[in-house]
């Protein structure tokens, strides 16, 4: 249980250090929000419910916001 | 090998130029319904029209013993201080376990999944990394660094240094 804690520790640092942050600054509220979350979870899933789209939407605005997928 | 695949592996690997590599593993790839209203590019869904129509792939049905059960998944790991699954990656583990397929995914939460639940250990799961280690191991790819480093810029799909350091990438 540990590693696996450890592991998504180090994504999410990873997510955050390469984040486009003055565009994610520049999004509507709701995607930015999705895009905060994205961040610091990795979820996919529910973020794209934040942002109101399907995951292959979001997923390109992920790319956008320069977040990597990890 | 016949493998189920989740949203997460499905639009990263779909921006990878030798996707199709991925058939020279795998003689089926099943979709879940819930997996394919979740695609709207023409890329993706012009590959997937095109497995389709070359029997390459396959829309799986949900099914709702299966659904009930990838219910229980969400549900029981919401329960856990690690990263929770959510209902379509848990639907694919549920399918890989019930049917033997291997269930390719990116996401974390499945991946913990196999990992720390007993019932189920036996399901295999592949991220990119490891096709891509596959295909190497089968003469398809014939340089792996490289090639991890050309998926990553194609894909904006970062490895971890843990993940590349166990497979002896860096």
């Amino acid at each position: 249980m540990e590693e696996w804690i450890e592991r998504f520790e180090e994504a999410r640092e990873l997510r955050r250090k390469y984040a486009d942050w003055n565009f994610i600054k520049s999004q509507p509220v709701r995607l930015r929000i999705a895009l905060d979350y994205y961040i610091e979870t990795g979820d996919l899933y529910n973020a794209s419910r934040l942002a109101g789209m399907t995951m292959e939407e979001f997923n390109e605005l992920r790319i956008k916001a320069r977040i990597p997928s990890i | 090998m016949i493998a189920i695949t989740d949203t997460s592996f499905l639009i990263d690997w779909v921006k990878y130029t030798k996707r199709d590599l991925i058939f020279k593993l795998f003689e089926l790839i099943y979709i879940p319904e819930s997996v394919f209203n979740e695609v709207r590019s023409e890329t993706t869904l012009l590959w997937i029209a095109e497995g389709l129509e070359n029997n390459k792939m396959a829309i799986f049905p949900e099914i709702s013993e299966l659904r009930n059960e990838a219910l229980r998944l969400v549900l029981e790991t919401r329960r856990l201080p690690i990263r929770s699954v959510d209902f379509p990656e848990a639907y694919c583990v549920v399918v890989g376990k019930v049917q033997n397929y291997v269930v390719l995914t990116e996401n974390g939460g499945a991946l913990a999944l196999v990992n720390y639940y007993d019932e189920y250990k036996e399901v295999k799961v592949m991220r990119a990394l490891e096709v891509l280690i596959e295909l190497y191991k089968r003469g398809f790819i014939q340089e792996i660094k490289g090639e991890v480093k050309d998926y990553s810029r194609q894909t904006n799909h970062l490895f971890s240094n843990r993940d590349l350091r166990k497979y002896g990438l860096i």
